[in-house]
């Protein structure tokens, strides 16, 4: 009774993330005794919940097969639409809604131009990402978006601090996790997105809509970028044109360490999460260390790397499931 | 090798990572703490006793002085290292921009002087005021004994800033300070650099001085070129500049040149193209300054279209020399490191209040003072 149990944990895609994340946080509080604080803790969530809840949403859709590029130029451009229309005196909620809106409409056109013309997504999102940061340069003409106006309940609402000095965030973060993990594991939509992820001529044959599920996915990962865009209103309070530049991949290398395959049709939604506290852990750990910023980058290419070569194990063992 | 056993291969090897992880951590921890045994050699002089048998008619003679030699063991360990202060210098750009890599080199040749002061320049690698507001967090949880900071962002760094100074954390501004009215602005201790409502103006005037003095007229069209739009200092120093060019009447646009020096180089360009009668270039730092002097060369363009700009470089000081770049305005960021690291030893000390602004320019580099100038890049790596 013992060792089947032991099997379905030692067997679930997390293990790796978690394992990873375990290695990092020691590693990190032996080197320097600051990082197991409580305030290091709610940095960590900070930045963790602003990058995780995109990265939920590229898991979700790498799962299902497809990459989207364009994250972080939505998660820059969702902010700087509520702003602009609170300036302009239209209420922030309203402001909120168009701004979702506006972020499922550029999922999408993602997925549009993806299926209709065959391109590849990593192709496709690319050339929206480009489309997005111009034209967040051309509204902004380069300055950073200021909010002038004082704090609305939305910016709290979404980012602002608890009582317990945690943010707002960190918990719509975990709730969002809660939810895709269930989605994914425990619905037969879930079934769906691994199935169209293994392989999409046996999922049609097998009377998927594959089309509807890579269309829903596209859009679900475009408006959790644009809601943790939205979560810096409180922070910030201002957009600049070139806010979560280079997140798209920061995004892409959490959801690998956290056990997605890139090929799709593997992956945890539990294990995206915690690869993007694992980013999140390595920043806040190189600066208690005081190391230059583009250690951070390193590092994380190494993680990445390392990651990538489990995940290709895995893969290889999977396929010999087969 | 069977399916299974790639599994756990995968799964092992995660586990040595994780062990060979914590070893290393504790390695480098116990190495630096590890007591030292040495070996001391003494010499004293002992009295020793020596029984000399009574069969000898002669009488005993004096005792003999009999020098002992003894070897004692001992163990001994490092005294604590003077209380390091830990200093935390957190700027809105980094290395990669010539302009800070020289703030750092100083930031860390003052730390050097200072054995009490433990600095960490922290910055990050793109120009990012999110990220800079995040490094500061995570300083912050460090609780570091002095914080020199950039202002990049008044409004958005507000909410950390007192937060640290709420927590006891010193606070020094550098390079960029807090421009709002005074009710407004952030409570910290002081600010080290230049006056940026002025510097433009200051450039300007300079540069249309000098243009007029070798041509007898002023420029018939002018262009700024800035390479970060939206940091409150550059955006202020365009506005001395245009202001300047309006009072007297020559047009000037404002032109967003981004940081990487290639696009820069090719905005440019095109703008000289659409705009051919442009005969000056201003721009508001060597990330700037670079691509412009490279594309007067490059089009032959020396004597025809002139360069005038902020901050300066060891390249820039060429051009100057060679008449490319027409005069320079200097905020010695080299001296706003030194004077921010030693404002932050001077308090932590000593004691001593900083006062509310130690300013380290605008000065007018044209090619009469280069050679002070020189030395100042030569050994800085900026001016």
């Amino acid at each position: 009774m013992g060792l089947p149990k032991v099997k379905y944990i030692v067997y679930r895609p997390e293990i790796g993330a978690v394992v990873g994340a375990l290695a990092v946080a020691i590693a990190f509080s032996s080197l320097t005794e600051a990082f197991l604080t409580f305030d290091n803790l709610i940095t960590i969530m900070t930045i963790g919940a602003e990058l995780g809840i995109v990265t939920i949403g590229v898991a979700f859709l790498m799962i299902s097969g497809e990459f989207d590029l364009s994250v972080g130029a939505v998660f820059a451009l969702a902010p700087l639409v509520v702003i602009a229309l609170a300036n302009l005196g239209i209420d922030m909620f309203i402001g909120f809604v168009i701004a979702m809106a506006l972020s499922m409409l550029v999922g999408y056109v993602n997925a549009t131009i993806t299926l209709r013309a065959g391109i590849p997504s990593f192709i496709t999102t690319l050339g929206t990402m480009f489309a997005i940061r111009g034209a967040l340069l051309m509204l902004t003409g380069g300055f950073p978006l200021k909010y002038k106006g004082p704090v609305h309940p939305l910016m709290v609402v979404l980012g602002g601090r608890t009582p317990f000095e945690f943010r707002m965030s960190a918990i719509w973060f975990l709730i969002g996790v809660a939810i895709l993990a269930i989605i994914l594991e425990l619905t037969p939509y879930g079934n769906h997105v691994f199935a169209v992820g293994s392989n999409v001529v046996v999922s049609e044959e097998m009377g998927i809509n594959v089309r509807k599920v890579k269309m829903t996915n596209f859009i679900l990962c475009s408006a959790l970028a644009g809601l943790g865009g939205c979560f810096t209103l409180d922070r910030l309070k201002m957009v600049d044109p070139l806010l979560a530049m280079g997140m798209e991949l920061e995004a892409i290398a959490a959801a690998v360490v956290g056990g997605c395959l890139l090929r799709g049709g593997y992956g945890s939604i539990i294990g995206a999460a915690i690869g993007a506290l694992i980013i999140s852990m390595v920043k806040c750990g190189l600066v208690l260390i005081g190391v230059q910023a583009f250690w951070y980058q390193a590092f994380i290419g190494v993680i990445l790397v390392i990651a990538a070569l489990i995940n290709a194990y895995i893969s290889k063992w999977i396929l010999k499931r087969r | 090798m069977s399916a299974s056993m790639s599994r756990t291969a995968a799964i092992v090897l995660a586990i040595v990572l994780l062990v060979v992880g914590i070893a290393a951590g504790y390695g480098i921890g116990y190495a630096t703490l590890k007591p030292v045994t040495k070996t001391v050699t003494v010499t004293s002089p002992t009295t020793v006793t020596v029984t000399v048998p009574s069969t000898s008619a002669a009488p005993a003679a004096a005792t003999p002085a009999v020098t002992v030699t003894k070897t004692v063991t001992v163990t001994v360990t490092p005294k604590p290292p003077a209380k390091k202060w830990t200093v935390y210098f957190i700027p809105h750009a980094g290395p990669a921009d010539p302009f800070w890599a020289c703030q750092m080199r100083a930031a860390q040749a003052a730390a050097a002087l200072l054995p009490e002061i433990d600095l960490k320049f922290v910055a990050p690698e793109r120009y990012g005021i999110k990220e800079q507001i995040e490094l500061i967090e995570a300083a912050i949880a460090k609780k570091p004994d002095f914080l020199i900071v950039t202002i990049s962002n008044a409004e958005a760094m507000d909410p950390v800033l007192r937060k640290a100074i709420k927590a006891g954390i010193p606070v020094l501004a550098v390079n960029i300070e807090d421009y709002r009215p005074e009710e407004k602005r952030i409570p910290y201790l002081g600010y080290v650099g230049m006056d940026e409502r002025i510097s433009g103006e200051i450039l300007a005037k300079a540069a249309f001085k000098r243009f007029k003095a070798i041509t007898g007229r002023l420029p018939k069209r002018v262009v700024v070129g800035i390479h970060q739009p939206g940091l409150i200092c550059l955006e202020m120093r365009t506005d001395g500049i245009m202001k300047v060019a309006k009072e007297l009447g020559v047009p000037c646009d404002r032109l967003d040149i981004t940081m990487d020096p290639t696009k820069a180089m090719e905005i440019l360009r095109s703008y000289l193209k659409k705009h051919p009668d442009t005969e000056m270039i201003f721009t508001l730092g060597p990330c700037g300054s670079h691509p412009a002097i490279k594309l007067i060369k490059e089009l032959g363009l020396k004597g025809k279209v002139y360069h005038a700009c902020i901050d300066l470089s060891p390249k820039i000081l060429d051009a100057i020399e060679e008449g490319v770049t027409l005069c320079a305005v200097s905020q010695q960021p080299a001296a706003q490191a030194f004077y921010a690291v030693f404002t932050a030893y001077l308090y932590l000390k000593y004691g001593i209040l900083p006062p509310m602004k130690i300013p380290t320019g605008p000065t007018v580099v044209d090619k009469e003072n280069l050679a002070i100038i020189r030395k100042q890049v030569k050994t800085t790596g900026g001016a």
